[in-house]
């Protein structure tokens, strides 16, 4: 256990945040919560990629005549990736809760599941 | 990469982290999720990561925290967020993330040590791309695999920002009234 605390301490700490960031994610009755919930779950997600790609003694992968070991470049790629593709996703969503504030003056899932500042006839 | 910082920005990520699940008042929250962004940006910098570090700390504690200071500018109108009793849902969602973080946990032990230089990623294709990059004519293994080697990905990535783009515009045009 203390083994695997000392050489996978990355992972662990990545679980523990998916797990965070998925509680918020489903718990929260506040919608801005929500999103900001999906941004830690997702980031645990890119934990896991940066830390596997680390190896010990490695150098950041910059190729340089006869240097070298240098860490895994491929995760880093596919983080850079993921991170532009959840600011999109976070910026979508965040015009979703404005304007739903925007139509019924609440961000409480709670609240709106009640129907608060529904408005009946509209046309 | 010295383990004690490692360690301690692991403590500081998981502290913000847990700061930003228990803060009420969003503000609070977008401000601790600014420090763990931060936190995020120098764990990836000691991991000798620095194009996810400049990132990170461009796009996860700027924009995201601006995005989010916006929203909270618009919608912090009526109800100041009112303190109620929270719902019951509460021991379910417990339940759930419970059970998605042990079997998640239960994996771990499968995986490679960090920074094991024996792990499968370092045998071949991660050799492959350091070793055809110099003949670019380009330093960088990641500036040369997003726009060499995974070029038409990267155009998928601009494509998926394009359209997020779009639906924000989209979002926010209101009905025409008859």
């Amino acid at each position: 256990m203390t083994a695997l605390l000392a050489s996978r301490a990355a992972f662990l700490v990545a679980v523990v945040l998916l797990g965070l960031g998925l509680f918020v994610l489903i718990d929260d009755p506040n919608l801005l919560k929500k999103i900001l919930g999906l941004n830690v779950f997702q980031t645990g997600i890119f934990l896991v990629y940066v830390a596997a790609a680390v190896r010990a003694g490695g150098r950041s992968p910059l190729v340089v005549e006869g240097g070298g070991p240098y860490v895994n470049p491929l995760p880093h790629v596919l983080i850079l990736t993921a991170i532009v593709v959840g600011v999109s996703v976070t910026a979508l969503a965040a015009a979703l809760v404005a304007r739903i504030h925007a139509e019924r003056a609440t961000v409480r899932a709670d609240e709106l599941r009640d129907g608060a500042g529904e408005v009946r006839d509209r046309e | 990469m010295t383990p004690t910082l490692v360690s301690l920005l692991l403590v500081l990520l998981l502290a913000a982290g847990v700061a930003v699940a228990l803060f009420r008042d969003p503000l609070a929250a977008v401000v601790a999720f600014g420090i763990y962004s931060l936190a995020l940006a120098m764990l990836w910098s000691v991991f000798r990561a620095p194009d996810v570090a400049l990132t990170e700390a461009a796009v996860g504690a700027g924009v995201t925290t601006a995005l989010f200071l916006v929203v909270i500018a618009r919608t912090s109108g009526r109800s100041a967020e009112t303190v109620r009793s929270r719902s019951t849902v509460r021991g379910r969602s417990l339940l759930v993330v419970g059970a998605f973080v042990a079997l998640a946990a239960w994996t771990v032990p499968a995986l490679p040590a960090v920074g094991d230089p024996s792990a499968p990623a370092f045998q071949r294709v991660a050799p492959a791309y350091l070793a055809r990059t110099p003949d670019l004519g380009v330093a960088n293994v990641v500036t040369a695999v997003l726009v060499f080697f995974r070029g038409f990905d990267t155009f998928g990535e601009v494509v998926v920002v394009f359209v997020a783009g779009v639906a924000v515009l989209a979002v926010f045009r209101r009905e025409v009234s008859a």
